[in-house]
């Protein structure tokens, strides 16, 4: 198989193939997504299993320089989002509270507008376990008289989920 | 120099050493932890730090004990301080708050980022409930220090705007209670004594443009009729000793000025520095053309490539540093921010942090009422492309513009945490990445480091600054810990409010 990337200059049309195990799809979408406004972007898979990629103008005809051009950016950014896509993973939880602490602190504490407009009428998440009932709840409290004739703990199959 | 690291691959031991990175500086090895401790090493020093046989005792083991760079003893606690101090205006929210009250401008620029109206162009002002508004928001901010910055086009145009935006944020300011700041960066052109009084009695802070020599300067911002430079030189002067006359510092109080470096200024940094150290200015800030405003049209007479920048910034701090040692107290920006971050003291600067201040940091409010993340946001929008517009001052709430999708994506792309060659670069704990110039050169806000010229100035003046201090010049070191001295300019603060 080759393992290179060739670019063919064709109809105006750069096309060239990647090596999907090479860069991951998430990424191909993200270096092709960046490109969409430049020119039309075609992704499609050969017989060997390569990601296709073909990138035309939109407008008018397009020359080799701007056709290479492409296709040598579209190589930079695909190792750019490849490599991104790794460190996302690898430093996602930092990532999540440098973000959270940086908007948490734009934001500022909630004010009491915000604790006005708070829709108190909406249902709590969903709470399959009961954990956020009342004892009284979870355990369907009897009335006074059915009371009466009620063990002090309640029976096993009342605490099954 | 080089490093033989192929050499020294088979002896390369692991175990001992704390996370760190490291880069080849001058004649030394540069190396750098997460929380931003830093070593110079000579190549042999280095060699036994990677080697791990450095021998216990010794004045090298106990520099790097010093500064975290072993497991053994590492602090966590001062880590920790060390990574706070960097980070803790994250949570903080936004204190620079742009007001841009016109777009009309009477200057024409080639390198113009502000996409200025014509002088006729009066639908460009902003109108005085749209300022009232925008004041309303940015006092919503938990900031507890909050900047409003009058910017343009030029704002002395829209002065009116301006002296009303001041009386009603000072008034709601008194429920608010923030410590407030009023600046404002103008050509000086149409400066008066009414105008200055105005705003001296208001203390607002005064910046304006000094691209450097007169023929420099007027090359390339155009006053019909009339010379920028004299315009702005004559200002300086009058604002500087009007300062002086109210008892203030002179040492301290000064007009601040900007410069926009353009392919004319590479060959004439002596002289820029001169122009301003003539005007009595203190500091310059020696920063490159941006891609935003006209520079797209303009781009083949004012860009050049960044190495070449490199070497005019190095020819002029150069310079400075000799001025200095004669007994000229002046400095440059960038450095003074970078030195400051290296020594421990982060000045927060917004385009230089991780993540970087947009959205979080500072805000921009259009003179019609559009919200953007920063003013190179708005400047995009100026040129057609609004993705960085939060919202509008008549229907966002403030959490509404801070919480924006577009806040959040910029928070993870400016993380140099999350940044391929950030990542692994050796000054990551004291840099930034700007997303709006990633979105512009390279269609994303992640943009591509190595390839981003914003990356090769960073690295390029971070270079500089570490080869100087590895020289180990005490009067160079000297001189570059003054430049880290940050004093406060209380004056400019707003009286308290009751």
């Amino acid at each position: 198989m080759n393992h290179t990337i060739t670019t063919q200059l064709s109809n105006g049309t750069a096309t060239f193939s990647v090596d999907p195990s090479l860069y991951p799809l998430d990424a191909l979408y993200g270096a092709a997504y960046i490109f969409i406004d430049r020119c039309f972007v075609f992704l499609d898979k050969d017989e060997a299993g390569r990601v296709v990629v073909s990138l035309s103008p939109k407008k008018g005809p397009a020359d080799e320089p701007t056709l290479q051009s492409w296709a040598g950016e579209f190589g930079n950014e695909l190792l750019s989002c490849a490599w991104r896509h790794q460190i996302s993973a690898q430093n996602r939880q930092v990532l999540e509270q440098v973000t959270s602490l940086a908007l948490a602190g734009a934001m500022g504490p909630p004010s009491l507008d915000d604790l006005s407009n708070f829709d108190f009428s909406s249902q709590p998440l969903e709470d399959p376990l009961g954990i956020a009932m009342s004892w009284e709840e979870k355990y369907k409290k009897k009335t006074p008289a059915a009371a009466a004739g009620t063990p002090a703990v309640a029976a096993p199959e009342a605490v099954k989920p | 120099m080089n490093l033989q690291l192929p050499a020294l691959a088979p002896r390369l031991d692991v175990t001992t050493q704390a996370f760190f990175r490291f880069r080849q500086v001058g004649k030394k090895v540069l190396i750098t932890n997460y929380e931003g401790f830093w070593a110079l090493l000579t190549p042999e020093e280095f060699e036994r730090y990677a080697t791990g046989t450095v021998q216990p005792g010794t004045p090298l083991h106990q520099r790097l004990t010093d500064n975290n760079f072993f497991k053994a003893t590492y602090d966590t606690r001062k880590a920790a301080d060390r990574l706070w101090q960097r980070r803790q205006a994250l949570t903080q929210g936004p204190n620079l708050h742009l007001l841009i009250v016109t777009l009309r401008c009477n200057e024409s620029c080639v390198y113009c980022h502000a996409s200025r109206a014509g002088m006729d162009q009066v639908e460009t002002d902003m109108s005085r409930e749209t300022a009232e508004r925008s004041i309303d928001l940015i006092l919503q901010s938990p900031n507890p220090n909050l900047t409003i910055e009058f910017q343009g086009g030029e704002p002395l145009v829209a002065f009116d705007v301006v002296k009303h935006a001041i009386a009603y944020a000072n008034e709601k300011n008194k429920t608010a209670g923030k410590q407030l700041e009023f600046t404002m960066v103008t050509n000086m052109s149409l400066m008066d004594e009414e105008k200055l009084e105005y705003l001296l009695a208001n203390r607002v802070q005064l910046c304006t443009s000094v691209d450097g020599p007169e023929h420099l300067h007027d090359g390339q911002r155009k006053l019909p009729g009339a010379s920028a430079h004299m315009a702005a030189t004559k200002w300086i002067k009058r604002i500087n000793q009007a300062y002086a006359d109210r008892g203030l510092d002179p040492t301290l109080y000064r007009v601040e000025a900007l410069l926009t470096t353009t392919r004319d200024s590479l060959p004439l940094w002596k002289e820029i520095v001169d122009t301003y150290v003539d005007l009595g200015c203190r500091a310059l800030f020696l920063r490159p053309v941006d891609p935003f405003g006209w520079v797209d049209k303009t781009a083949r007479r004012v860009e050049y490539p960044r190495e070449d920048f490199l070497e005019y910034y190095r020819n002029a701090v150069d310079y400075m540093v000799e001025l200095n040692l004669k007994g000229v107290q002046v400095l440059e920006r960038y450095a003074a921010i970078f030195l400051s971050k290296f020594f421990g003291n982060d000045p927060n600067f917004l385009d230089l942090r991780s993540p970087a201040g947009a959205g979080i940091g500072c805000l921009a409010f259009n003179y019609d009422g559009k919200v953007f993340t920063c003013d190179e946001g708005r400047m995009l929008h100026e040129m057609g492309d609004s993705s960085f517009l939060l919202g509008n001052v008549t229907g966002s709430s403030f959490k509404d513009i801070v919480s924006h999708p577009t806040v959040r994506s910029m928070v993870l792309a400016s993380n140099l945490d999350g940044q391929p060659d950030c990542i692994n670069c050796t000054y990551n704990p004291y840099c930034g990445t700007q997303s709006t110039h990633n979105h512009k050169k390279f269609g994303s806000v992640f943009g591509r480091a190595r390839e981003s010229t914003i990356c090769a100035v960073h690295k390029g003046i971070q270079d500089y600054l570490f080869e100087r201090i590895s020289t180990d010049d005490p009067k160079v070191l000297d001189i570059f810990q003054k430049w880290t001295t940050s004093r406060p300019r209380t004056h400019f603060l707003q009286p308290p409010t009751a």
